[in-house]
């Protein structure tokens, strides 16, 4: 017995020991991993790969990022009071702080590998990727250099190889222009390459890299000029903050350049589909069927990618789910910044000269006669959205003898004593959440499509670039240059799709600008920064509690309650400093340009420090 | 009922009990490095300009300290008080004081203070103001606070932007937050005689026994403004 176990035992051990003469047996094609020869040979899955690229294209409070949009836009946060912060807060010193290295890296290794192992794939095909990866970098590095001025330029992979000296890993900062022309150099390069993508609003093609290149270059044109203009320029001795004057004009004409191709091109015109100009304006933003006016957008398909905009901001009343809303509520000053169509300064006549309430037979009289703009971003008092009419009234006003007491129902949707209406479902109420706190609600981006406002359901896009942009930087380039008459021709075009008449101004100044790009871009992530390049930031959120511009007032509609008098149940107007908005906004020099991660200073001691900081 | 006591029945009962509170005992007791004592330095002082200290907007300006002779560097911010005046917790060591830019003072980056922290060590910050204020007199009238002062000019390539006499119910009053402002008249401010700037006593506050009230001085050269002292002012 014991003997068959050792037979056993040495038959075993012979038969498995020996090792075979086969070593390729031993390589095989893994089943669970994709290794960087498949993955670069097959285009659809470098597509895939880009999406995930694409869908990491960086923003500051943009892309549906209503709690950022609270902090930098014309709104305040009404949402859940655990997040009040919001209203109650300063531009901290890292504000805006942006140092993505790894998505450049990212980037540069695909680059790479495309170089390296892309054999299968003809050259065109391997071009157009090369072109679309370069062209997300440009994009990176230009929401870099708006945010923390000029960067450490790496446009390959860093690698170290082990002998003790990390030096040559530390790259510095580039000068501020630098960057500026790194993007410009980079996109004039790939443009061509991107043409095979023009069919495509989604993925970045010809049009797309020379929309970037207008809006860049006419960052880097106006940052040259005004920033020179302060009283004290802010500058490091390196030029990695701080554009030379003389290199405006410069800038300006390219981004005038950029523009003229892409309008000239006749691909792109504004969206005209609606004959309503307030509607039109509202679905130029949400319309994704053969939207003319969209050239670059983020966009989102049901069950696949969706965003939550709608449910977050859907005014109260008309909610689908169960919690959430009425988060972002439009300021009275951006109301009332809209011009009225013939030419009139904004300002709403809600009280006259002697201290009166101004009394309105409708709810929207007071709005008569306003930018269609403004209908299209807002939702006003009386208007609807998504199929219904919202409920907005604060409460009653009710006549004393001498004065009106104003009477806020202690639930919203009361009836008062009379019968009728006491405060609305929509409010406005002070100091309450998920519910508008200045008496307006946000329209723009909100989706009219049913179940859109159900949590995470939401699949309109984001609009990156659009042509409305491009006429606006056209037309500010254009003035720069001191050419006038284009200027005029094109701020007018966008001017008279909002209600204006024909060429509605006849002489420029940078106000026309400011206001303009204010309506016409609200909440697309461009005011912060348009005021940064401006330099206006600094005295526009000054910080003074009694500022109109750094504080975010309301208007309150409220029904008169005066039995047999003619003015009963028609409306006035109250204008009203929300309990919830605490702080002005406060925007100081040292938020220019963010400051650098102490972290970051560490490991490259080359890296200069932002200036302030 | 059961009796729930616990019952040491043996003595390998006791002997376990005796283990665990050995083992217990040599696990609770600390690891002598991941003790540290408490800072017990103090750095403190005011900014000052040739002895008179320099009030600031609260949670404002700021400076820095660094110390050197580690591997990775991390600034320790040096927040100042309204009043100019400011204190840090350390240890003992030689810092590195940087008067960083934006305070209402001219940026001196590269005239770094070395200072030597040993237990209580004091330190006056000497920093450069666009504009500073002297021979302040506050005074009430019937229905508003007067001051009379004589702004000084530093700075020569400053421009004087506007001098402003704030009102508040609280110590902590600047152009951020107050009760009532009044702007004096810049083109009759002179930098050698005495000047007046007035501000009415609003209504909410004329029933309370004091306000506080300071000058703020904005120069177009940084964005953040010189303040006197905030001087308590008895109303009734």
């Amino acid at each position: 017995m014991n003997k068959l176990y050792i037979y056993l035992f040495g038959f075993l051990l012979f038969g498995l020991l020996p090792s075979c003469n086969h070593d390729d047996w031993f390589e095989r094609e893994p089943q669970n991993i994709i290794v960087d020869e498949q993955l670069w040979n097959d285009p659809e899955l470098i597509k895939s790969l880009l999406a995930n690229y694409y869908n990491r294209l960086p923003s500051l409070h943009g892309v549906f990022n209503v709690g950022g949009m609270s902090e930098i836009d014309d709104a305040m946060y009404s949402g859940h009071f655990d997040q009040n912060w919001r209203n109650d807060f300063e531009y901290g010193d890292d504000y805006g702080r942006y140092w993505d290295y790894s998505f450049i890296r990212d980037i540069n290794l695909a680059l790479d590998n495309l170089d390296n192992y892309s054999k299968d794939l003809d050259e065109e095909q391997v071009a157009l990727f090369k072109a679309e990866l370069r062209f997300i970098r440009a994009f990176v590095y230009f929401e870099l250099v708006k945010r923390m001025g000029g960067v450490p330029l790496v446009t390959e992979q860093l690698i170290y190889d082990f002998n003790g000296d990390p030096t040559n890993l530390q790259v510095p900062r580039s000068k501020e222009y630098e960057v500026y022309d790194f993007i410009f150099n980079e996109l004039e390069s790939i443009k061509t390459d991107l043409a095979a993508n023009n069919n495509s609003k989604t993925r970045a093609n010809l049009y797309i890299a020379l929309a970037l290149e207008s809006r860049a270059m006419l960052y880097a044109g106006s940052l040259a000029k005004y920033n020179s203009l302060m009283a004290s320029p802010i500058t490091l001795s390196g030029e990695e903050v701080g554009i030379p004057a003389n290199l405006a004009d410069g800038y300006y004409q390219k981004s005038l350049n950029a523009s003229l191709e892409i309008i000239n091109s006749g691909r792109y015109s504004l969206y005209e589909a609606n004959s309503n100009k307030e509607l039109n304006f509202y679905e130029a933003l949400i319309n994704k069927d053969n939207n003319p006016e969209t050239i670059f957008a983020k966009d989102y398909a049901s069950e696949l990618k969706e965003h939550w905009y709608t449910f977050e901001n859907v005014p109260r009343s008309l909610m689908e789910d169960n919690e959430g809303s009425s988060i972002l509520s439009p300021s009275l000053n951006l109301v009332e910044s809209f011009d009225y169509l013939d030419g009139s300064d904004g300002a709403l006549n809600y009280i006259d000269g002697t201290g009166n309430y101004i009394v309105y037979d409708n709810m929207t009289d007071i709005y008569n006669n306003k930018d269609a703009r403004l209908w299209g971003t807002v939702v006003l008092p009386g208007t609807a959205i998504r199929g219904s009419n919202v409920n907005v009234q604060a409460g009653v006003a009710v006549w004393n003898g001498t004065a009106y007491e104003l009477q806020n129902a202690p639930n919203l949707g009361d009836n008062f004593s009379d019968g009728k209406l006491w405060t609305g479902f929509d409010g406005p109420q002070d100091n309450a959440q998920f519910v508008s706190n200045t008496g307006f609600y946000t329209r723009k981006f909100i989706s009219n499509k049913p179940g859109e406002a159900l949590r995470n359901n939401s699949t309109n896009w984001w609009p990156w670039f659009r042509l409305g942009e491009i006429y606006l930087n056209a037309s500010e380039a254009a003035f720069e240059l001191g050419r006038e008459s284009l200027a005029l021709e094109y701020i007018n075009l966008i001017r008279s799709r909002a209600g204006f008449p024909e060429n509605s101004l006849t002489q420029l100044t940078l106000t026309d600008f400011q206001k303009e790009r204010r309506h016409e871009l609200a909440y697309e992530d461009h005011r912060y920064f348009d005021l940064k390049r401006w330099r206006l930031a600094h005295e526009i959120w000054d910080g003074n509690q009694e500022s109109e511009e750094a504080v975010v007032y309301g208007l309150y509609p409220y029904r008169i309650v005066n039995p047999g008098h003619e003015d009963d149940s028609k409306f006035i107007y109250v204008k009203t400093r929300p309990t919830r908005f605490r702080r002005a906004r406060f925007f100081r020099l040292a938020n220019y340009y963010a400051s650098i991660d102490p972290n970051v200073l560490n490991n490259n001691p080359k890296l200069v420090r932002n200036p302030y900081h | 009922m059961r009796d729930r006591r616990i019952i040491l029945k043996s003595d390998t009962m006791k002997k376990e009990l005796l283990f665990l509170l050995i083992t217990l005992n040599i696990l609770l007791v600390s690891c002598e490095y991941d003790n540290f004592d408490e800072p017990n330095a103090t750095l403190s002082g005011n900014v000052v300009y040739e002895n008179s200290v320099i009030g600031v907007r609260t949670n404002g300006p700021q400076f820095e300290l660094w110390q050197g002779g580690y591997e990775l560097k991390e600034l320790i911010p040096v927040f100042i008080a309204q009043d100019g005046s400011y204190s840090v917790s350390l240890f003992d060591g030689e810092y590195k004081l940087v008067r960083k830019e934006g305070g209402p003072w001219m940026s001196q980056l590269t005239d770094t203070l070395v200072v030597n922290v040993q237990g209580n060590t004091i330190l006056d910050v000497p920093v450069t103001p666009y504009f500073i204020v002297n021979d302040i007199n506050i005074s009430k009238n019937e229905t508003s606070i007067d001051a009379e002062f004589s702004l000084k000019q530093i700075v020569e390539t400053a421009n004087l932007e506007f001098v402003n006499i704030y009102l508040g119910e609280g110590l902590l009053t600047d152009q951020n937050r107050y009760e009532a402002v009044s702007s004096a008249d810049i083109a009759n401010i002179s930098f050698t005689e005495s000047s007046m700037v007035s501000v009415e006593i609003p209504e909410e506050l004329s029933n309370e026994n004091f306000v506080y009230a300071r000058i703020g001085v904005k120069s177009n050269l940084s964005n953040e403004l010189y303040y006197t002292q905030s001087f308590k002012i008895d109303l009734n």
